[in-house]
């Protein structure tokens, strides 16, 4: 089968109160096509990090689900502003999530390790001032 | 992929009992108060009736609750049918003691043994077992578990999150560890297989259904449940000829009976566990918890004990007392118990298997032909005005839309879709009537020619 795109939404930045509908909405639709229910749990968490990294971190963006025969592919872009250095981002417990994001229990700094934890592959194409791209790749 | 209302059975089965959850048809008025408030969307009207689809019913008994009918309701064994066994023994589950106002716990055993029963058994010893061992798998484990003692929120996750299947604690509920222990103890003692009847005093039909479809154990050790609402009055009235029994000489399992209610689970672990646990009761809320951990958004919890009912078993349909009531009553007993029995031990908690998921709700198992109908899915969601007002008989536009895809239902069920296609039908109509016969459309056609 070839690539088709199984979902894709448009995020606010800042909205918290939709947060957790697309990963929510997804989790729904791989039950329907009857992947299996680790796969679906993986895709789910990486497409709900995103999510979320879209609402506290940038200035708004998409995501867009993929399925083909072999895989699922979860690509988060936004529209800025980049993150300047990928490496520390991703140690755990980094975190650039003001008091008011914290307060609420989000911007603990282990997003990104879940999203890379959860994947079997993840690609980020970013730097400062720039748009950035996440592809995470869940094999089925 | 749904099956609908009529079962597939395989073969040289007759009829497979598969839910306590019942409709009395005479009752329904088709009003669809069930099917909305159904936590696994299982419940469709069909010619007026409020009809169950199996394979998602988890008999958590919200139908029951919600319905002003009555028309949805339960069925358990009788108090009486006690006789047909030579060797009755009761499981008393400690939500019932909830139901007496804070009457001696052994008092009301003292009356089910004058009602009959050879043994009068508490379940609460089981369940502070249960705790024990609890401490000691989460003291050797660093996973996050969630209590299995309640089967209908097993039932929910095999069913809704079967990726959180493998967090359910690996331990039979302490009904069942309780059931198997009397009845090895009972055969052990001489007495013949036929001539014992292990009855459970049931809280919710979710726990009468084990009995005919276990969860987690290969086979129930209980043989009948009876309903608390069908012991209520006999215990009652044989509570008065009972003498206040003289507690100093009794092991009461109080802190055991705190299990009836929903944080009594939490209370019997270590003070450190407590710290990192959650208590999370009635239904939708479970739900609500469910999908937060399904999106790995619950931190600092290592363990969950979750109930279908509010309030927990004291919050099950068939208790008489109101839960409110019951819960603090509960709570008074619970406060007398200093510790928890000591040398109860002797049960097998270990499960024979895994809790293992359940594949429901796939439009197709070819994923190629599920991605044809997904599409079919999201142009049928379009089509449909999204009200969700579910006179369709279905709880929402997106249940009726896959309905539809999977062919047990039609656009015409939608009133609005309906109302609009006789809005149609009906300009075609009028346009029709406009149109003259030939012999009388004599002028136009001279228009056009002149």
């Amino acid at each position: 089968m070839q690539e088709q795109t199984l979902l894709q939404s448009k995020i606010e930045q800042g909205d918290f109160t939709r947060g957790g509908e697309v990963s929510s909405s997804l989790k729904d639709v791989l039950r329907k096509l009857g992947i299996k229910s680790e796969t679906s749990r993986r895709v789910t968490i990486v497409t709900y990090e995103l999510e979320m990294n879209i609402i506290i971190h940038s200035l708004g963006g998409e995501i867009e689900v993929l399925i083909s025969s072999e895989q699922i592919k979860v690509v988060a872009t936004d529209r800025g502003p980049g993150i300047p250095d990928v490496e520390k981002a991703f140690q755990p417990g980094f975190s650039t999530a003001d008091d008011f994001v914290r307060g609420m229990g989000f911007g603990a700094g282990m997003g990104l390790n879940n999203i890379k934890h959860y994947s079997d592959q993840l690609t980020v194409e970013t730097g400062q001032g720039k748009k950035s791209k996440f592809t995470a790749i869940i094999c089925l | 992929m749904f099956v609908v209302f009529a079962t597939a059975k395989p073969m040289g089965v007759i009829s497979v009992k598969k839910h306590s959850v019942l409709l009395r048809e005479e009752l329904c008025k088709g009003c669809t108060n069930c099917v909305k408030n159904c936590p696994t969307k299982a419940i469709r009207v069909h010619n007026g009736k409020a009809m169950i689809r199996d394979e998602l019913c988890i008999d958590c008994a919200e139908c029951i609750r919600i319905c002003a009918q009555h028309a949805k309701h339960s069925q358990t064994a009788e108090l009486e049918e006690m006789s047909d066994y030579k060797y009755p023994i009761a499981l008393v589950p400690p939500s019932f003691y909830g139901q007496f106002r804070g009457v001696n716990p052994a008092r009301v055993r003292m009356a089910l043994f004058k009602l009959g029963f050879e043994e009068v058994q508490d379940v609460s010893l089981a369940a502070e077992s249960l705790s024990r061992k609890t401490c000691e798998f989460l003291m050797g484990n660093s996973g996050i578990y969630i209590s299995s003692s309640c089967p209908v929120v097993v039932r929910l996750i095999k069913i809704l999150y079967p990726e959180l299947t493998e967090h359910l604690i690996p331990f039979k509920a302490p009904t069942d560890a309780m059931g198997e222990k009397v009845r090895a103890d009972a055969l052990a003692k001489g007495i013949k297989p036929e001539e014992l009847g292990v009855f459970l005093l049931t809280p919710c039909p979710g726990k009468n259904t084990t009995v005919f479809d276990p969860v987690g154990v290969k086979t129930s050790p209980i043989d009948k449940t009876i309903a608390v609402s069908l012991v209520y009055q006999a215990v009652l009235s044989v509570l008065e000829k009972v003498a206040d029994v003289d507690e100093g000489e009794l092991e009461v399992p109080y802190l055991g009976i705190g299990w009836g209610q929903s944080g009594g689970e939490l209370q019997l672990l270590l003070a450190q566990m407590q710290d990192s646990s959650l208590s999370v009761s009635g239904i939708h809320r479970v739900k609500a918890l469910l999908d937060e951990f399904s999106r790995n958004n619950i931190k600092g919890v290592r363990y969950f004990e979750l109930s279908a009912c509010e309030f927990g078993c004291v919050g099950g349909v068939f208790n008489v007392v109101n839960p409110f009531q019951a819960r603090s009553d509960l709570r008074r007993l619970r406060s007398r118990g200093k510790s928890m029995i000591e040398h109860n031990e002797g049960y097998d908690f270990d499960l024979p298997g895994r809790f293992e998921p359940l594949q429901i709700g796939r439009l197709d198992g070819d994923l190629e032909r599920a991605m044809e109908k997904l599409a079919q899915l999201e142009e049928e969601i379009a089509v449909l005005p999204g009200l969700d007002c579910a006179a369709c008989g279905a709880p929402d536009c997106q249940t009726l839309a896959e309905d539809i895809v999977t062919g047990v239902a039609s656009r015409s069920d939608c009133i609005f879709l309906l109302r609009k296609q006789m809005g149609d039908l009906a300009e075609t109509l009028s346009g029709l009537l406009r149109e003259l016969p030939p012999v009388m459309k004599k002028e136009k056609v001279d228009d056009k020619v002149g």
